[in-house]
């Protein structure tokens, strides 16, 4: 469980954050949700410990993140960071090895090749094992990336926006995995996500932010409706029901432009 | 291909150090082979402060065109130089010896950087770009002081001043190169040990941090290690300027793999092996007529523009 109470955060004299409150379930996936500049980035960065909070608190099991050395963090929370548009040359492999230096500070043990298998096998990349992560597709990249964090075997997995230039193919594999690790391996998913037919079908808890406040936040079918849609996202929706899941429609809003 | 790469390249560099060593020496073990073998610890040294410090140098920075010389470390020693010969004219090679000089060079490099890295990596804000913002116009402006000195001094004292601005391996001495291989040792060892670390920081700050590394710790200590490593290859030869972009590029690609545990030792025998090139060059070809700083820049100069010039036509 993870816990955020009363985040600031403001650069400069903007404030991006205004006392953000709200609590991330256990073992459950997290659709952090809402228009550009809502402050969702910055706030699970917060969580990682990749920002600084102005004032206020996160805990992660009662505990105060700021207790926990960096070092120990890791072995806790794993962040994935949007965009990896780096050209090292590095294979598949390697770069998943780089998940267990928490744990091996380098020195790779059996375990840990048993922790990179496995991550790989997860995602189904053992094909693309020894290519060089340069000369991959943006998808199979993510994927890389994705096992990295995995492979880092924390109970914590913080992804924003996984979905991003991914085709619809990459992006259902990358949704469907994060899902397992919830249900087969009782891990815990926050990921800021754009695609709200994807965050509606995928989450368990859906934290929906606007302008630097927590808007609304709750289960999927409290959350998805089409009246706290177009409130937050100020578009009209339509929400479909089909026989798979659910549909949001915000293709043709019926007002004037 | 990759280790046949590697393995040339130390080939290369022990005919290289014996060709200097004995080329035209006719065995003369008093006089002639123990000073080349003077000179080729201090080649040694300056390869090795070069290839360390340029390559974790530009992992830091997440930078491939920089190295440490735009900190400005380079110029507070040349200016340092300059204000030794103004105020004491030539009676300065008398006054400060070899061996005080060193140390003092060593010291004021040290305090420079303990200085601005205090200034700009205080705080939990700080900024690797506003760093080398400082640095590279500190440089400009410390370079200004020193030509300012320049023009006010006799035409003998520039010329003892020139020489400073050049490397050269001819000005170290024994005493100094015990010291600098204890020191540079040391560093080269505490930063082999951290090499996992610095693969693990050339995936980006934030992917560093995301694996437990505290970054605000490791990168002030590494600074000050590079600081180190810099003020002992610049006081032993003086500047060596740009030559770290050509040894740490060159390296990445003999290596052919970002890990730093393979591109350190291929720098070091780049660096070596170009110093050693030079220097039988000054020595055999033009008679110390020219000096191995500007026959470095050449080559290095020359190479690169090589390999650009191949890549522009594979691609």
């Amino acid at each position: 469980m993870i816990h955020v109470n009363n985040i600031h955060k403001s650069y400069g004299t903007k404030s991006v954050l205004n006392n953000v409150s709200a609590s991330f379930p256990a073992g459950q996936l997290t659709s952090l949700i809402g228009p550009n500049g809502a402050g969702k980035t910055t706030l699970l960065m917060m969580i990682g410990r990749l920002l600084k909070v102005d004032s206020g608190e996160i805990f992660i099991n009662e505990q105060n993140i700021t207790d926990i050395r960096i070092s120990m963090f890791a072995k806790q929370v794993a962040t994935l960071r949007q965009s990896q548009d780096f050209t090292m040359r590095l294979t598949v492999e390697e770069l998943v090895a780089f998940g267990r230096f928490p744990y091996s500070r380098g020195s790779l043990t059996k375990e840990d090749h048993q922790a990179i298998d496995n991550a790989i096998s997860f995602l189904s990349l053992e094909p693309l094992r020894q290519s060089y992560i340069d000369e991959l597709s943006g998808g199979q990249r993510q994927m890389a990336f994705l096992a990295m964090t995995i492979a880092q075997e924390t109970d914590y997995l913080l992804l924003d926006e996984p979905l991003n230039n991914l085709d619809m193919k990459h992006a259902v594999e990358i949704m469907r995995a994060l899902r397992r690790l919830c249900d087969e391996q009782n891990r815990t998913v926050i990921l800021v996500i754009h695609d709200i037919n994807f965050a509606a079908n995928y989450s368990n808890h859906i934290v929906a932010m606007k302008s630097g406040n927590v808007y609304d936040s709750g289960s999927v079918k409290n959350i998805v409706t089409e009246e706290n849609l177009k409130a937050l996202y100020e578009i009209e929706f339509e929400i479909l029901q089909s026989k798979h899941g659910i549909v949001c429609n915000y293709f043709h809003p019926q007002e004037e432009f | 291909m990759m280790n046949f790469a590697r393995y040339f390249l130390w080939i290369l560099v022990c005919i290289l150090a014996v060709t200097f060593v004995f080329m035209g020496a006719e065995f003369d073990y008093n006089y002639i082979i123990p000073n080349r073998i003077t000179r080729l610890a201090a080649i040694i040294i300056g390869g090795v402060c070069i290839a360390f410090s340029s390559i974790t140098f530009q992992t830091i920075t997440e930078n491939k065109i920089l190295t440490p010389a735009i900190m400005g470390y380079e110029a507070i020693y040349l200016l340092f130089q300059s204000l030794l010969v103004l105020y004491m004219g030539m009676e300065s090679q008398i006054v400060i010896d070899k061996n005080s000089n060193f140390f003092l060079s060593i010291g004021i490099m040290l305090l420079y950087s303990w200085v601005i890295h205090r200034w700009l990596l205080a705080g939990e804000n700080n900024n690797v770009y506003l760093l080398l913002l400082v640095g590279l116009v500190l440089t400009l402006l410390l370079s200004a002081f020193t030509q300012l000195i320049q023009f006010s001094i006799s035409p003998g004292e520039f010329s003892l001043l020139l020489s400073y601005s050049q490397a050269s391996f001819n000005r170290a001495q024994l005493s100094q190169l015990t010291i600098a291989a204890v020191l540079v040792g040391a560093v080269c060892i505490i930063i082999w040990k951290a090499l996992p670390t610095f693969d693990v920081l050339s995936l980006g700050r934030y992917q560093a941090t995301s694996l437990g590394i505290d970054y605000q710790v490791f990168i002030k200590r590494h600074f000050a290690l590079i600081a180190l490593l810099v003020a002992t290859s610049t006081s032993l030869l003086g500047p060596t300027a740009f030559m770290g972009i050509f040894v740490a590029n060159t390296a990445y690609m003999i290596a052919r793999s970002p890990k730093h545990r393979l591109t350190l030792p291929s720098g070091c025998a780049i660096a070596i092996a170009t110093f050693l090139i030079a220097q039988i060059m000054v020595e055999h070809l033009f008679n110390y007529k020219t000096t191995v700083g500007i026959l470095v820049n050449l080559m290095c100069g020359t190479y690169f523009l090589m390999l650009i010039l191949r890549l522009r036509k594979a691609s």
